[in-house]
This record gives structure tokens, sequence and C-alpha cells, in this order.
């Protein structure tokens, strides 16, 4: 491989390893997982031995971005959702969603431990970990019309129960996930698509919170948290839309196009996510459409259609996320990197992971183990035809 | 010359030199009594691409110009660290000691500094904060220890700020 060639390879993969170095600043700590395990395992287990005969049979289950690993915290605070399903699976819907919702708060306020930390809120019950995370739990029975195996969960209202189905968006998810790219790259292959989804746990482990989609949904709902960080109309795109666009996109370009690295994947997946968007026209209206393909009934973006400035808005962000990245995909200079990171992913983590960078030269430094190469610049440790970089200090005239 | 000092390596062996490295890969001119070396070189795969100008005549010091990008306007407006002005170069070790003689190679020393000061420099670009240590005139320390810490063995033989 010639020098242009090369160096245009490893700075390809130096940015994904530095996007993948964010990323796991921005998304929940290990600890934090398994602080979360723990505690949601704890609820169930109460809320199973409880004597209330509606709650007979109920068992606690993973929903949301926690349980597909896409999970990113909020800017500015330590606590993330985790979204959780009661599900109660032998009852029907002679049970209200009120009522349904009414005894596991009654049972929940019974336990002192979680008394102080009830929060209701429209359709769940919240407990709240101060500095850690919230535990939404959804009540949930089966959906007896549902051929998927689709659920209902309360609507707003709590008098109708919607359909829903968090196991089988999951699996869905989880099955594109492990759709392998067709990456040319002979270097890195800093995104472990392969082993990602290998198997299948109550609770990710923390290997599946890696892989390429997972990735680049978490980009963009960073980036949308950043982009949306004033925003208090409800403007931002909910997670939910950014996940399914993303995963389609994703199916779509996996299954198609074969691309020279995984940042150009990125790219084109994110460009490619509005494509996914559904449009029809009901008396001369234009009418959004996003369905839920696990479930029939369920337009994740039934709001734009009430509230047209959120797909304005959708529009708006996606194109900013698409030039944010693909400014950073073709960006030369650690300076300008730093920069642009901060502008997809904000300014703390892009700080961790750059300053990181600079520690890890300043270590190999100190202890004689830095070199330097043609193809690749500095160098931890030693290679052939690298030129070690002897101890110096750095002078100059008075600014 | 005093007994045990390595010898000084000649303008042609430094040139040579530099132009046998695969890291300084790059062209230049030799006369008699000096020579001027240019090549391109980037600290990192994520850096820019700089084109780098050696100076080096006779029982003077090595003098390392920025050609390419112009390191000045992306400063903006502030004072670049550790350069030499007038006409701008970089200053990657500190004069009087032996962290650079002229029994050292370039290509050794150098080059693989200037890689190091284009890493930092690109850092301090947008942190502002100069993570690559070293010192500036009138910071040198006049202490046994300050001196040890920078490796200043012999202070009798020190002439800081009388580079060239």
């Amino acid at each position: 491989m010639n020098y242009i060639a090369e160096r245009a390879q490893l700075r390809q993969s130096q940015l994904v390893g530095l996007i993948e170095e964010v990323c796991q600043h921005v998304e929940p700590s290990s600890y934090q997982r398994d602080m979360a395990k723990q505690r949601y395992e704890s609820v169930g287990d109460w809320l199973a031995r409880s004597d209330d005969w509606l709650l007979a049979s109920i068992a606690i289950r993973l929903q949301g971005s926690v349980a597909i690993g896409t999970a990113v915290k909020p800017i500015g605070a330590n606590e993330h959702d985790v979204d959780l399903v009661a599900h109660v699976p032998d009852l029907d819907l002679a049970v209200s969603p009120a009522l349904l919702k009414q005894r596991i708060g009654d049972r929940l306020r019974s336990n002192g431990n979680y008394a102080g930390l009830l929060i209701e809120m429209p359709r769940c019950w919240r407990l709240d970990y101060a500095n850690e995370f919230h535990l939404d739990i959804t009540p949930s029975i089966p959906n007896p019309e549902c051929r998927l195996g689709g659920e209902l969960v309360p609507d707003k209202t709590l008098k109708m129960w919607k359909a829903s189905n968090p196991q089988g968006y999951r699996a869905k998810f989880e099955r594109r996930a492990a759709l392998l790219p067709r990456i040319r790259s002979v270097f890195g292959k800093a995104f472990d698509s392969a082993r990602s989804d290998a198997q299948v746990e109550p609770y990710p482990e923390e290997k599946r919170l890696k892989g390429i989609l997972r990735r680049i949904v978490q980009i963009a709902k960073r980036h949308r948290d950043v982009h949306f960080i004033d925003d208090d109309q409800g403007l931002a795109p909910l997670s939910i839309i950014i996940t399914t666009l993303a995963s389609r996109a994703y199916e779509t370009c996996v299954s198609n196009f074969e691309y020279d690295h995984e940042l150009d994947l990125i790219v084109d997946v994110l460009r490619r996510m509005p494509q996914m968007l559904q449009t029809t026209t009901i008396e001369g209206r234009l009418v959004w459409c996003l369905w839920n393909q696990t479930t029939a009934g369920e337009n994740f973006c039934e709001k734009w259609n009430r509230h047209p400035e959120r797909a304005t808005a959708f529009f708006e962000w996606h194109g900013k996320v698409v030039a944010d990245v693909e400014n950073l995909a073709g960006t030369r200079g650690l300076d300008q990197v730093r920069r642009l990171l901060g502008d997809i992913f904000g300014t703390a983590p892009t700080n961790k992971a750059m300053d990181s960078l600079i520690e890890r030269v300043d270590t190999a430094r100190a202890t004689n183990r830095l070199s330097v190469s043609r193809p690749v610049g500095l160098i931890m440790g030693t290679a052939a035809s690298a030129t070690p970089v002897r101890a110096n200090t750095f002078f100059g005239d008075r600014p | 010359m005093r007994l045990g000092r390595p010898k000084a390596l000649t303008i042609a062996q430094q040139y040579v030199n530099l132009q046998g490295n695969p890291l300084s890969a790059g062209h230049g001119t030799l006369r008699a009594g000096s020579f001027t070396w240019a090549y391109a070189t980037s600290p990192t795969p994520l850096s820019r691409d700089y084109l780098i100008r050696i100076e080096m005549a006779c029982d003077a010091s090595p003098r390392v110009f920025v050609d390419d990008p112009d390191i000045e306007l992306l400063a903006g407006d502030r004072d670049l660290p550790h350069i030499y002005r007038n006409p701008t170069r970089l200053c990657l070790y500190l004069p009087g000691t032996r962290e650079w003689q002229p029994s050292l190679r370039l290509d050794q020393t150098i080059v693989p500094w200037t890689s190091l000061w284009l890493f930092y420099f690109e850092d301090w670009l947008e942190s502002g904060e100069w993570k690559g240590g070293g010192m500036h005139p009138g910071e040198a320390s006049r202490t046994r220890q300050g001196r040890r810490r920078l490796g200043i063995r012999r202070p009798d033989e020190c002439e800081i700020g009388n580079e060239e």
C-alpha cells in the first residue's frame, strides 16, 4: 500500500477509535449497568412475591435503550433512564391500565426501600436512585390481537391499552445489529459487530454494548441531545424515531453496499435515515409514518402529524448531524478533531477522549517508550524503521 | 576539543543521515559548510501534513522552520509557545545541556522532536494548553535540584539563551 493510502486508512481507524472512546464516556458505565441490574432484579422479585392476585405472575423485563445497548447519559447529569416492563401474562383487557398501575404502585410503596424513591409518572412508576439512574416501570399485558407476540401498555390517559412490542422490537433491533457490514479496510475493525449479538442475556453484557449500529444510534442520539440542549418545546426527535430510522438504514446499507471503512458506513447510515420515513396524503394533508414493524398500529411519528414543527426540527437536525460527522471524517489536525468531536458529542466526553490520547503520549515519553515512524507519526513502543524520541526540554523566546 | 567528548558530526554526515532515515525522507541542498533539508511529516494520522525545513551551518545549531501550513496564522492572535522569533523557528531542546550536541544525529533528535512539537502544537491550538512541558528563558532553575531535573549536569557549561 502506498504512503497516502496507508495514511488515509490509519486516519479513519484513529477517528473510529476516538469515536468508540467518546461513546464509552457518554454511555452508562459498567458500574451503573451492574447496579441497575441488581436493583431491577430486586424490584422484580418484590413484585413477584406479592399476595395480590392481580400480580401473581408478574415479571420485570428490560426494554428501551438499555435493553438494546444504545443508552446515552443525559448531558450534565449522571442519571439515565432504565426502562422496564412489568408484564403480567395472564391478564386480559378486562383489567384497566389504571388499576394494574395502581396495584403495582401499592406493592412498591409497601416496601420501605422503595416508598421514598417512588415517583408517579403518567404511564409508569419511577424509582429515582439519585446520581445513578431512574427505573421506569411500565405495566403491560399480552395483546391477544397481535400475531407477533406484542403487548399492551397504558396510553397517556391510563384509560386505554395501546399496542406495543418491546420484546419484539428488541429482537428485531438485535437481528439488524448482528448483520455484518462489508468493509474493505485492511486495518482496524474497531467495532466488533460480529460478536456483539452472540448471546442474549437478561441484561446486556459489556461487549454487547459494542457494535457499529449501536454506536451509530449513540452518535445520533448524543448529537440530538447537544443540538436540542435548549429545547423546551419538545422539538427534539424521539429516541425511538432515531433508533428505528438508523437500524433500518443500517440494514439497507449492509445488505446492499460495500464500504472502504467503518466511518464511510457510519456517514451513509446517518445520511439514509430519512429515506426510511413514509408519507401519505390524507385529505390533502401530508401524514408522516414510521410504523413499528413488530406490532400493528404504532406510528412512532404520530406526533409529527399534530406538530409539524417537530418534523421540521427533525430534518434540520438531521442535516446538521450528517454535516458534522462528514466534517469530522474529512478534517485534518488534532485541534480540528477535538472541535468537531465536541460539536457531535459535547465538550466533556470529547476532552476526556482527546486528553487521554495526549496522556498516552506523555506516559510513553516519560518512560522512554515513545518513537516516531513515517506513516503513523508518534507511536508507543518501537517498530521496525521507527526512530526513538530521546528526552528533550522545549525551550524558546519569552512570549 | 576536550577528552571524552564524542566527536562532532560533519555537515555532510548530518545531511546523509537525514537523507537515509525514512522519517525525514525529503530533499535538500548540500553546500560547503551548510545545508538545507526539507521534508513532509505529520505527528499523528489525524494531524495535518507539515513541511519542515532544517538549516544547518558549521559550528552552529540547527534551525527548524515550518514552511507549511503557516503556524502563526493557525495560532491567530496568540503567541506561539516554544519558538524562537525573527524568523519563527521551533525551539526543541534546552541549549547548553547535552540534549542536543553536534555529535548527535539530527534525524534521531531534531526530527523526532519536531514531530513531538507538532503534536503538542495541534493540541495547544484547541485546548489552549501546552502539555509538552519545557521552559522559557528566565524560568531556568538556579538551584542544583532544578538543574538536575532538567538534566543539566555541568552548570558551568550552560549558556542559556546563547544558542546560535
